[in-house]
Protein backbone atom coordinates (compact mmCIF):
# COMPACT_ATOMS: atom_id res chain seq x y z
CA UNK A 1 0.00 0.00 0.00
CA UNK A 2 1.29 3.47 -0.86
CA UNK A 3 1.58 6.15 1.86
CA UNK A 4 -0.80 8.36 -0.07
CA UNK A 5 -3.72 6.95 -2.07
CA UNK A 6 -2.39 8.25 -5.37
CA UNK A 7 -1.41 6.73 -8.70
CA UNK A 8 0.28 8.97 -11.23
CA UNK A 9 -1.33 7.92 -14.53
CA UNK A 10 1.00 6.31 -17.06
CA UNK A 11 1.56 8.69 -19.98
CA UNK A 12 2.99 7.63 -23.28
CA UNK A 13 4.75 8.44 -25.50
CA UNK A 14 7.73 9.64 -23.46
CA UNK A 15 5.80 11.73 -20.90
CA UNK A 16 6.00 9.54 -17.79
CA UNK A 17 9.31 7.72 -17.67
CA UNK A 18 11.82 7.07 -14.89
CA UNK A 19 12.06 10.69 -13.72
CA UNK A 20 8.39 11.44 -13.15
CA UNK A 21 7.53 7.96 -11.90
CA UNK A 22 10.35 7.87 -9.35
CA UNK A 23 9.60 11.40 -8.14
CA UNK A 24 5.99 10.42 -7.42
CA UNK A 25 7.10 7.18 -5.76
CA UNK A 26 9.53 9.16 -3.57
CA UNK A 27 6.64 11.29 -2.33
CA UNK A 28 4.72 8.18 -1.28
CA UNK A 29 2.43 7.74 -4.30
CA UNK A 30 2.63 5.09 -7.01
CA UNK A 31 4.71 6.23 -10.02
CA UNK A 32 3.78 4.77 -13.38
CA UNK A 33 5.93 4.48 -16.49
CA UNK A 34 4.12 4.72 -19.85
CA UNK A 35 5.31 1.83 -22.04
CA UNK A 36 3.83 2.60 -25.47
CA UNK A 37 6.62 3.54 -27.88
CA UNK A 38 9.29 3.15 -25.20
CA UNK A 39 11.72 1.64 -27.71
CA UNK A 40 11.62 4.78 -29.87
CA UNK A 41 11.76 7.00 -26.82
CA UNK A 42 15.02 5.31 -25.84
CA UNK A 43 16.52 5.92 -29.26
CA UNK A 44 15.36 2.85 -31.19
CA UNK A 45 14.83 3.34 -34.91
CA UNK A 46 12.14 0.73 -35.36
CA UNK A 47 14.44 -1.69 -37.19
CA UNK A 48 14.05 -4.30 -34.51
CA UNK A 49 10.82 -3.10 -32.99
CA UNK A 50 10.28 -5.88 -30.46
CA UNK A 51 13.80 -6.03 -29.10
CA UNK A 52 14.14 -2.24 -28.92
CA UNK A 53 11.00 -1.99 -26.85
CA UNK A 54 12.01 -4.76 -24.48
CA UNK A 55 15.42 -3.16 -23.96
CA UNK A 56 13.91 0.30 -23.62
CA UNK A 57 11.48 -0.83 -20.95
CA UNK A 58 14.18 -2.66 -19.01
CA UNK A 59 16.40 0.41 -19.02
CA UNK A 60 13.66 2.76 -17.87
CA UNK A 61 12.50 0.45 -15.07
CA UNK A 62 16.05 -0.04 -13.81
CA UNK A 63 16.82 3.65 -13.95
CA UNK A 64 13.61 4.46 -12.04
CA UNK A 65 14.49 1.84 -9.45
CA UNK A 66 17.85 3.50 -8.85
CA UNK A 67 16.07 6.73 -8.00
CA UNK A 68 13.49 5.42 -5.55
CA UNK A 69 12.62 2.77 -3.02
CA UNK A 70 8.93 3.61 -3.47
CA UNK A 71 6.24 1.84 -5.45
CA UNK A 72 6.71 1.74 -9.23
CA UNK A 73 4.41 0.49 -11.94
CA UNK A 74 3.98 0.38 -15.70
CA UNK A 75 1.00 1.20 -17.88
CA UNK A 76 0.57 -1.24 -20.75
CA UNK A 77 -2.20 -0.72 -23.28
CA UNK A 78 -3.93 -3.92 -24.37
CA UNK A 79 -4.03 -2.58 -27.92
CA UNK A 80 -0.22 -2.71 -28.25
CA UNK A 81 0.96 -5.36 -30.68
CA UNK A 82 3.86 -6.03 -28.29
CA UNK A 83 1.57 -6.22 -25.25
CA UNK A 84 2.86 -9.62 -24.22
CA UNK A 85 6.53 -8.55 -24.51
CA UNK A 86 5.89 -5.55 -22.29
CA UNK A 87 3.99 -7.56 -19.66
CA UNK A 88 6.57 -10.34 -19.53
CA UNK A 89 9.49 -7.88 -19.34
CA UNK A 90 7.86 -5.83 -16.58
CA UNK A 91 7.15 -8.95 -14.50
CA UNK A 92 10.71 -10.19 -15.03
CA UNK A 93 11.99 -6.82 -13.82
CA UNK A 94 9.84 -7.32 -10.71
CA UNK A 95 7.74 -4.25 -11.26
CA UNK A 96 5.35 -3.61 -8.36
CA UNK A 97 2.22 -2.89 -10.42
CA UNK A 98 0.90 -3.33 -13.96
CA UNK A 99 -1.99 -1.10 -14.96
CA UNK A 100 -3.68 -2.07 -18.18
CA UNK A 101 -6.48 -0.59 -20.26
CA UNK A 102 -7.27 0.57 -23.81
CA UNK A 103 -8.90 -2.76 -24.49
CA UNK A 104 -9.86 -5.63 -22.20
CA UNK A 105 -6.88 -7.16 -20.36
CA UNK A 106 -8.67 -10.52 -20.29
CA UNK A 107 -5.66 -12.73 -19.70
CA UNK A 108 -3.22 -10.48 -17.86
CA UNK A 109 -2.97 -12.85 -14.83
CA UNK A 110 -1.78 -15.69 -17.08
CA UNK A 111 1.68 -14.06 -17.25
CA UNK A 112 2.31 -14.21 -13.52
CA UNK A 113 4.47 -16.98 -12.13
CA UNK A 114 4.32 -18.56 -8.68
CA UNK A 115 6.82 -16.17 -7.18
CA UNK A 116 5.85 -12.93 -8.90
CA UNK A 117 4.55 -10.24 -6.59
CA UNK A 118 3.41 -7.87 -9.31
CA UNK A 119 -0.06 -6.46 -8.64
CA UNK A 120 -2.52 -6.27 -11.53
CA UNK A 121 -4.93 -3.39 -11.99
CA UNK A 122 -7.31 -3.13 -14.94
CA UNK A 123 -8.59 0.23 -16.16
CA UNK A 124 -12.36 0.14 -16.66
CA UNK A 125 -14.88 2.65 -17.93
CA UNK A 126 -18.07 1.03 -16.62
CA UNK A 127 -19.46 -1.43 -14.09
CA UNK A 128 -19.99 -3.86 -16.93
CA UNK A 129 -16.32 -3.91 -17.87
CA UNK A 130 -15.33 -4.35 -14.23
CA UNK A 131 -17.70 -7.29 -13.81
CA UNK A 132 -16.58 -8.95 -17.01
CA UNK A 133 -12.87 -8.69 -16.19
CA UNK A 134 -13.49 -9.95 -12.67
CA UNK A 135 -15.46 -12.91 -13.95
CA UNK A 136 -12.88 -13.87 -16.55
CA UNK A 137 -9.88 -13.42 -14.23
CA UNK A 138 -11.49 -15.39 -11.47
CA UNK A 139 -12.80 -18.16 -13.65
CA UNK A 140 -9.87 -18.63 -16.00
CA UNK A 141 -6.99 -17.60 -13.81
CA UNK A 142 -8.20 -17.83 -10.21
CA UNK A 143 -7.14 -14.20 -9.74
CA UNK A 144 -8.99 -11.25 -8.28
CA UNK A 145 -7.92 -7.78 -9.52
CA UNK A 146 -5.83 -5.86 -6.98
CA UNK A 147 -7.81 -2.69 -7.66
CA UNK A 148 -9.93 -1.13 -10.40
CA UNK A 149 -8.99 2.17 -11.98
CA UNK A 150 -12.26 3.71 -13.11
CA UNK A 151 -11.34 6.17 -15.84
CA UNK A 152 -14.15 8.61 -16.52
CA UNK A 153 -14.92 10.70 -19.61
CA UNK A 154 -12.79 13.65 -18.44
CA UNK A 155 -9.46 11.82 -18.73
CA UNK A 156 -6.66 12.71 -21.11
CA UNK A 157 -5.31 10.56 -23.92
CA UNK A 158 -7.35 7.81 -25.54
CA UNK A 159 -10.81 7.43 -24.08
CA UNK A 160 -12.86 4.29 -23.48
CA UNK A 161 -16.13 5.89 -24.56
CA UNK A 162 -17.87 6.76 -27.78
CA UNK A 163 -17.64 10.51 -28.53
CA UNK A 164 -21.37 11.01 -27.88
CA UNK A 165 -21.10 9.32 -24.48
CA UNK A 166 -18.50 11.78 -23.18
CA UNK A 167 -21.02 14.34 -22.01
CA UNK A 168 -23.81 11.99 -20.93
CA UNK A 169 -24.34 11.86 -17.15
CA UNK A 170 -24.83 8.11 -17.37
CA UNK A 171 -21.12 7.66 -18.04
CA UNK A 172 -19.81 10.18 -15.49
CA UNK A 173 -17.68 9.17 -12.51
CA UNK A 174 -20.59 10.29 -10.33
CA UNK A 175 -22.55 7.40 -11.74
CA UNK A 176 -19.84 4.78 -12.25
CA UNK A 177 -17.81 5.03 -9.03
CA UNK A 178 -20.68 4.11 -6.68
CA UNK A 179 -21.64 1.20 -8.93
CA UNK A 180 -18.13 -0.23 -9.07
CA UNK A 181 -17.74 0.32 -5.32
CA UNK A 182 -20.91 -1.63 -4.66
CA UNK A 183 -19.49 -4.42 -6.81
CA UNK A 184 -16.15 -4.48 -4.94
CA UNK A 185 -18.06 -4.61 -1.64
CA UNK A 186 -19.70 -7.78 -2.92
CA UNK A 187 -16.30 -9.20 -3.88
CA UNK A 188 -15.05 -8.43 -0.39
CA UNK A 189 -18.00 -10.13 1.25
CA UNK A 190 -17.83 -13.18 -0.93
CA UNK A 191 -14.09 -13.67 -1.37
CA UNK A 192 -12.57 -11.67 1.48
CA UNK A 193 -10.37 -9.52 -0.77
CA UNK A 194 -10.32 -5.75 -0.54
CA UNK A 195 -10.35 -4.30 -4.08
CA UNK A 196 -9.86 -0.52 -3.96
CA UNK A 197 -11.66 1.66 -6.47
CA UNK A 198 -9.39 4.33 -7.96
CA UNK A 199 -11.01 7.27 -9.71
CA UNK A 200 -9.35 8.90 -12.74
CA UNK A 201 -10.08 11.77 -15.08
CA UNK A 202 -10.24 15.47 -14.29
CA UNK A 203 -8.96 15.29 -10.71
CA UNK A 204 -6.82 18.38 -9.96
CA UNK A 205 -7.22 19.45 -6.34
CA UNK A 206 -8.33 18.29 -2.91
CA UNK A 207 -11.93 19.29 -3.59
CA UNK A 208 -11.97 16.80 -6.47
CA UNK A 209 -10.32 14.14 -4.35
CA UNK A 210 -12.86 14.59 -1.56
CA UNK A 211 -15.70 14.43 -4.05
CA UNK A 212 -14.63 11.11 -5.58
CA UNK A 213 -13.87 9.69 -2.13
CA UNK A 214 -17.39 10.55 -1.03
CA UNK A 215 -18.65 8.66 -4.08
CA UNK A 216 -16.86 5.52 -2.94
CA UNK A 217 -13.34 5.75 -4.38
CA UNK A 218 -10.44 5.14 -2.03
CA UNK A 219 -7.69 6.37 -4.35
CA UNK A 220 -7.15 8.62 -7.36
CA UNK A 221 -5.18 8.31 -10.58
CA UNK A 222 -3.98 11.69 -11.83
CA UNK A 223 -2.34 12.44 -15.17
CA UNK A 224 -2.38 15.93 -16.66
CA UNK A 225 -1.36 17.93 -13.54
CA UNK A 226 1.87 15.90 -13.35
CA UNK A 227 2.88 16.97 -16.86
CA UNK A 228 3.41 20.51 -15.61
CA UNK A 229 6.19 19.57 -13.20
CA UNK A 230 9.93 19.97 -13.45
CA UNK A 231 10.25 16.20 -12.96
CA UNK A 232 8.07 15.24 -15.94
CA UNK A 233 10.09 13.54 -18.69
CA UNK A 234 8.65 15.46 -21.65
CA UNK A 235 10.26 18.50 -23.28
CA UNK A 236 9.61 21.93 -21.76
CA UNK A 237 7.54 22.86 -24.85
CA UNK A 238 5.21 19.98 -24.09
CA UNK A 239 4.76 21.21 -20.52
CA UNK A 240 4.14 24.76 -21.74
CA UNK A 241 1.55 23.51 -24.19
CA UNK A 242 -0.40 22.08 -21.25
CA UNK A 243 0.08 25.20 -19.12
CA UNK A 244 -1.02 27.52 -21.95
CA UNK A 245 -4.03 25.46 -23.03
CA UNK A 246 -7.33 27.28 -22.50
CA UNK A 247 -10.66 25.54 -22.16
CA UNK A 248 -11.53 26.13 -25.81
CA UNK A 249 -8.21 24.64 -26.95
CA UNK A 250 -9.08 21.21 -25.54
CA UNK A 251 -10.73 19.12 -28.22
CA UNK A 252 -11.82 15.57 -28.95
CA UNK A 253 -10.04 13.98 -31.89
CA UNK A 254 -10.61 10.75 -33.77
CA UNK A 255 -7.38 8.85 -33.26
CA UNK A 256 -6.09 6.52 -35.98
CA UNK A 257 -6.26 3.71 -33.43
CA UNK A 258 -10.04 3.84 -33.55
CA UNK A 259 -10.73 5.52 -30.21
CA UNK A 260 -11.57 9.12 -29.44
CA UNK A 261 -8.80 11.06 -27.76
CA UNK A 262 -8.56 14.38 -25.93
CA UNK A 263 -5.86 16.74 -27.09
CA UNK A 264 -4.68 20.35 -27.29
CA UNK A 265 -5.70 21.91 -30.60
CA UNK A 266 -2.82 23.05 -32.83
CA UNK A 267 -1.96 23.48 -36.48
CA UNK A 268 -1.02 19.83 -36.88
CA UNK A 269 -4.45 18.66 -35.72
CA UNK A 270 -6.23 21.38 -37.69
CA UNK A 271 -4.42 20.24 -40.85
CA UNK A 272 -5.50 16.66 -40.21
CA UNK A 273 -9.07 17.81 -39.58
CA UNK A 274 -9.02 19.59 -42.95
CA UNK A 275 -7.97 16.36 -44.62
CA UNK A 276 -4.24 17.02 -45.01
CA UNK A 277 -2.26 13.78 -45.00
CA UNK A 278 1.03 13.53 -43.16
CA UNK A 279 2.85 10.84 -45.10
CA UNK A 280 4.59 8.15 -43.08
CA UNK A 281 5.89 4.67 -43.46
CA UNK A 282 4.56 2.26 -40.87
CA UNK A 283 7.54 0.15 -39.95
CA UNK A 284 6.14 -1.87 -37.11
CA UNK A 285 2.33 -1.64 -36.79
CA UNK A 286 2.48 -0.88 -33.05
CA UNK A 287 -1.24 -0.74 -32.23
CA UNK A 288 -3.48 -3.69 -33.08
CA UNK A 289 -6.46 -1.53 -33.97
CA UNK A 290 -4.51 1.08 -35.98
CA UNK A 291 -5.71 1.34 -39.52
CA UNK A 292 -2.21 2.29 -40.68
CA UNK A 293 -2.90 2.03 -44.40
CA UNK A 294 -5.54 4.73 -44.27
CA UNK A 295 -4.47 6.74 -41.22
CA UNK A 296 -3.72 10.37 -42.12
CA UNK A 297 -0.66 10.34 -39.84
CA UNK A 298 1.26 8.04 -37.51
CA UNK A 299 0.11 8.65 -33.97
CA UNK A 300 3.15 7.06 -32.32
CA UNK A 301 5.41 9.35 -34.31
CA UNK A 302 3.26 12.43 -33.65
CA UNK A 303 3.23 11.81 -29.90
CA UNK A 304 6.95 11.09 -29.85
CA UNK A 305 7.67 14.32 -31.75
CA UNK A 306 5.55 16.31 -29.30
CA UNK A 307 7.27 14.77 -26.28
CA UNK A 308 10.53 16.05 -27.75
CA UNK A 309 9.08 19.51 -28.29
CA UNK A 310 8.33 19.29 -32.02
CA UNK A 311 4.74 20.54 -32.32
CA UNK A 312 4.99 21.18 -36.06
CA UNK A 313 4.82 17.43 -36.41
CA UNK A 314 2.96 16.41 -33.32
CA UNK A 315 0.41 17.25 -30.64
CA UNK A 316 -0.21 16.78 -26.92
CA UNK A 317 -2.88 14.76 -25.16
CA UNK A 318 -4.52 16.47 -22.18
CA UNK A 319 -7.32 15.91 -19.64
CA UNK A 320 -10.60 17.87 -19.81
CA UNK A 321 -9.64 19.97 -16.78
CA UNK A 322 -6.14 20.62 -18.10
CA UNK A 323 -6.92 24.32 -18.62
CA UNK A 324 -6.79 24.67 -14.83
CA UNK A 325 -3.08 23.88 -14.84
CA UNK A 326 -1.45 27.29 -15.09
CA UNK A 327 2.17 26.95 -14.10
CA UNK A 328 5.01 24.51 -14.01
CA UNK A 329 5.65 23.39 -10.45
CA UNK A 330 6.95 20.20 -8.87
CA UNK A 331 5.60 16.76 -8.05
CA UNK A 332 5.59 17.77 -4.39
CA UNK A 333 3.44 20.82 -5.14
CA UNK A 334 0.97 18.87 -7.27
CA UNK A 335 0.55 16.27 -4.53
CA UNK A 336 0.16 18.95 -1.89
CA UNK A 337 -2.64 20.54 -3.86
CA UNK A 338 -4.38 17.18 -4.23
CA UNK A 339 -4.26 16.22 -0.58
CA UNK A 340 -4.10 19.48 1.41
CA UNK A 341 -6.40 19.69 4.40
CA UNK A 342 -7.24 15.99 4.29
CA UNK A 343 -6.69 13.70 7.23
CA UNK B 1 -29.14 -28.19 -27.44
CA UNK B 2 -29.74 -25.76 -30.27
CA UNK B 3 -32.62 -24.24 -28.36
CA UNK B 4 -30.50 -23.87 -25.24
CA UNK B 5 -27.79 -22.00 -27.15
CA UNK B 6 -30.37 -19.68 -28.66
CA UNK B 7 -31.93 -19.01 -25.28
CA UNK B 8 -28.56 -18.15 -23.75
CA UNK B 9 -27.76 -15.80 -26.62
CA UNK B 10 -31.16 -14.14 -26.41
CA UNK B 11 -30.84 -13.67 -22.66
CA UNK B 12 -27.33 -12.22 -22.91
CA UNK B 13 -28.34 -9.72 -25.57
CA UNK B 14 -31.74 -8.93 -24.12
CA UNK B 15 -33.63 -10.23 -27.15
CA UNK B 16 -36.67 -12.40 -27.77
CA UNK B 17 -35.46 -15.94 -28.67
CA UNK B 18 -37.61 -15.71 -31.80
CA UNK B 19 -35.37 -12.92 -33.09
CA UNK B 20 -32.28 -15.10 -32.84
CA UNK B 21 -31.89 -17.04 -36.08
CA UNK B 22 -29.22 -19.49 -37.13
CA UNK B 23 -27.85 -17.10 -39.73
CA UNK B 24 -27.95 -14.04 -37.45
CA UNK B 25 -24.58 -12.34 -37.21
CA UNK B 26 -23.79 -11.48 -33.57
CA UNK B 27 -22.56 -7.95 -34.14
CA UNK B 28 -24.35 -6.94 -37.31
CA UNK B 29 -27.79 -8.47 -36.75
CA UNK B 30 -28.01 -8.87 -33.00
CA UNK B 31 -26.15 -5.72 -31.92
CA UNK B 32 -23.62 -7.47 -29.69
CA UNK B 33 -20.55 -5.45 -28.63
CA UNK B 34 -17.14 -6.82 -27.67
CA UNK B 35 -18.13 -7.14 -24.01
CA UNK B 36 -21.27 -9.09 -24.88
CA UNK B 37 -19.23 -11.51 -26.94
CA UNK B 38 -16.70 -12.21 -24.19
CA UNK B 39 -19.49 -12.68 -21.68
CA UNK B 40 -21.48 -14.86 -24.02
CA UNK B 41 -18.53 -17.17 -24.61
CA UNK B 42 -18.03 -17.55 -20.86
CA UNK B 43 -21.73 -18.38 -20.39
CA UNK B 44 -21.63 -21.01 -23.13
CA UNK B 45 -18.49 -22.48 -21.57
CA UNK B 46 -20.23 -22.76 -18.21
CA UNK B 47 -23.45 -24.13 -19.59
CA UNK B 48 -21.92 -26.83 -21.78
CA UNK B 49 -18.81 -27.41 -19.70
CA UNK B 50 -16.46 -26.76 -22.63
CA UNK B 51 -13.48 -24.49 -23.21
CA UNK B 52 -13.59 -22.09 -26.15
CA UNK B 53 -10.21 -20.59 -26.99
CA UNK B 54 -10.07 -16.91 -27.99
CA UNK B 55 -8.79 -17.71 -31.48
CA UNK B 56 -11.80 -19.93 -32.02
CA UNK B 57 -14.19 -17.52 -30.35
CA UNK B 58 -13.24 -14.75 -32.76
CA UNK B 59 -14.19 -17.01 -35.68
CA UNK B 60 -17.73 -17.56 -34.44
CA UNK B 61 -19.60 -14.90 -36.38
CA UNK B 62 -23.14 -16.25 -36.46
CA UNK B 63 -25.47 -18.11 -34.14
CA UNK B 64 -25.14 -21.13 -36.42
CA UNK B 65 -21.33 -21.05 -36.09
CA UNK B 66 -21.68 -21.21 -32.32
CA UNK B 67 -24.21 -24.05 -32.43
CA UNK B 68 -22.07 -26.14 -34.77
CA UNK B 69 -18.94 -25.54 -32.76
CA UNK B 70 -20.55 -26.54 -29.48
CA UNK B 71 -22.08 -29.60 -31.12
CA UNK B 72 -18.65 -30.64 -32.25
CA UNK B 73 -17.10 -30.08 -28.84
CA UNK B 74 -19.79 -31.90 -26.89
CA UNK B 75 -19.96 -34.88 -29.23
CA UNK B 76 -16.17 -35.31 -29.05
CA UNK B 77 -16.36 -34.96 -25.27
C1 LIG C 1 -0.26 12.94 -22.38
C2 LIG C 1 -1.06 11.80 -21.87
C3 LIG C 1 -0.69 10.50 -22.20
C4 LIG C 1 -1.40 9.40 -21.72
N1 LIG C 1 -0.99 8.14 -22.03
C5 LIG C 1 -1.67 7.05 -21.55
C6 LIG C 1 -1.23 5.72 -21.84
O1 LIG C 1 -0.23 5.50 -22.51
N2 LIG C 1 -1.95 4.69 -21.35
C7 LIG C 1 -3.08 4.89 -20.57
O2 LIG C 1 -3.71 3.91 -20.15
N3 LIG C 1 -3.49 6.14 -20.25
C8 LIG C 1 -2.81 7.22 -20.72
N4 LIG C 1 -3.24 8.50 -20.37
C9 LIG C 1 -4.31 8.65 -19.36
C10 LIG C 1 -3.70 8.94 -17.97
O3 LIG C 1 -2.95 7.86 -17.50
C11 LIG C 1 -4.75 9.28 -16.90
O4 LIG C 1 -5.53 8.17 -16.54
C12 LIG C 1 -5.72 10.37 -17.30
O5 LIG C 1 -5.07 11.35 -18.04
C13 LIG C 1 -6.37 10.92 -16.05
O6 LIG C 1 -7.02 12.13 -16.31
P1 LIG C 1 -6.34 13.56 -15.98
O7 LIG C 1 -5.32 13.77 -17.00
O8 LIG C 1 -7.49 14.49 -16.07
O9 LIG C 1 -5.75 13.46 -14.58
C14 LIG C 1 -2.54 9.61 -20.88
C15 LIG C 1 -2.93 10.93 -20.58
C16 LIG C 1 -2.21 12.01 -21.04
C17 LIG C 1 -2.66 13.40 -20.67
Amino acid sequence: MPEIPLIQGGMAVGVSLDNLASAVANEGGIGIIGTAGIGMVMGGKGKNFRQENIEGLKKVIRSAREKTKGILGVNIMVALTNYEDMVVTAIKEKIDVIISGAGLPLDLPSYLSEDSRTKLIPIVSSLRTAQLIFKRWFKRHGYIPDAFVVEGPKAGGHLGYKPEQLTEPEFSLERTIPQVREFTEKIKKEYGKEVPVIAAGGICDSKDVKRVFSLGASGVQVGTPFIATKECDADIKFKKTIVNAKKEDIIIIKSPVGLPGRAVRNKFLEDVERGVKKPFKCMYHCIKTCNFREAPYCIAEALLNASKGDFENGFAFIGAEGYKVNSISSVKEVIKKLFEDMQ
Amino acid sequence: MEEKVINIIAEQLGLDPAEVKRDSNFTEDLGADSLDLVDLIMKLEDEFDVKIEDEVASQLKTVGDAIEFIKKLTSEG
